[in-house]
């Protein structure tokens, strides 16, 4: 692409020189600034690496840290729920109690389905001789 | 204190380019100067830096737009806006004796300023470093067809621009 009249009277128009004695200054204060550039260095490589998105780097350290909290919110209720102690001697006597008052007042009641002895398990071998019998 | 060779050498091949190309972008004479100053001493710092750079020019001007984009990031839009419009226009052209010159320098000047930044960039870089759309699309990290539609609209607006006094002193 040639370029036309206007581009190239643009391109003659010549531009602003850099001040001369910034030359010593600027290659003097980078050679001060090597000293101590270890930590520095680190320092930027971590925000060169942070920095094109910032905003969501901050944003998914905060939902890291509240997912953390959320956990260990989590953890602890589940540690207390552990913790919880079976009912105590008293507890139970006060139970007994008020069963026992309950059957004076209402008469005996009919075992419950869990109280009532299971039948006895046999082999099936038994199982069929009893059923001959009978 | 003697500085490292290679960094003086480095200086006295790009240092002017990177200026023209950093006061373009920020018209401000201290900002430039920051900005080279952070361009130098990170290559202090890191003397590979350059090694394995095919082109060291573009590698530089890739490293200053870098640097630059930063800046303005760091200020805010409506630092910028008060930088652009709210202080005397600083002109990135050599001062003239002939009125004429000077009038359409400082014309060219501030229509560059009016540009978006992304191609003012890329026409500061085609017109006056005379690098190919391949050296500035690596150069600002973009394809080489954007590079050349940028230069093109940029172009165009500045045809428009300074149409006026252009035709008066052509």
């Amino acid at each position: 692409m040639k370029p036309d009249d206007f581009e190239k009277r643009l391109q003659s128009q010549p531009l602003r020189q850099i001040p001369s004695e910034w030359r010593r200054q600027i290659l003097s204060e980078a050679q001060i600034a090597t000293r101590n550039s270890k930590p520095e260095t680190r320092n930027k490589f971590v925000s060169t690496l942070l920095w094109p998105h910032p905003k969501a780097w901050a944003g998914l350290a905060a939902l890291w840290i509240a997912i953390a909290a959320l956990q260990f919110a989590n953890s602890d209720s589940a540690g207390a729920a552990k913790k919880t102690a079976p009912p105590s001697a008293d507890t139970l006597v006060i139970l007994q109690q008020q069963s026992r008052m309950m059957a004076e007042l209402v008469g005996p009641m009919p075992p419950r389905e869990v109280d009532r002895p299971k039948p006895r398990a046999l082999p099936r071998s038994e199982r069929r001789a009893e059923t001959a019998c009978v | 204190m003697p500085a490292v060779p290679d960094l003086e050498r480095v200086y006295d091949e790009h240092a002017q380019a990177l200026f023209a190309f950093l006061l373009n972008f920020t018209r401000d004479e201290n900002d430039t100067r920051d900005l080279l100053q952070e361009i130098f001493t990170r290559l202090a710092r890191e003397p590979g830096l350059l090694r394995g750079a095919r082109d060291e020019r573009a590698f530089l001007i890739r490293l200053a737009h870098n640097a630059a984009v930063d800046l303005m990031r760091r200020r805010g839009t409506r630092q910028k806006y008060h930088d652009q419009f709210g202080e005397e226009e600083l002109s990135i052209f050599a001062a003239d004796a002939n009125p004429d010159v000077a009038a359409f320098r400082e014309s060219l000047s501030r229509a560059l300023a009016e540009l978006p930044e992304d191609q003012r960039a890329v026409v500061h870089l085609k017109l006056w470093e005379n690098l190919t759309f391949e050296q500035i699309a690596t150069a600002l990290d973009i394809p080489p067809n954007t590079a050349a539609s940028r230069y093109r609209y940029g172009l165009d607006k500045m045809r428009e621009r300074l149409r006026p006094i252009y035709d008066e002193i052509k």
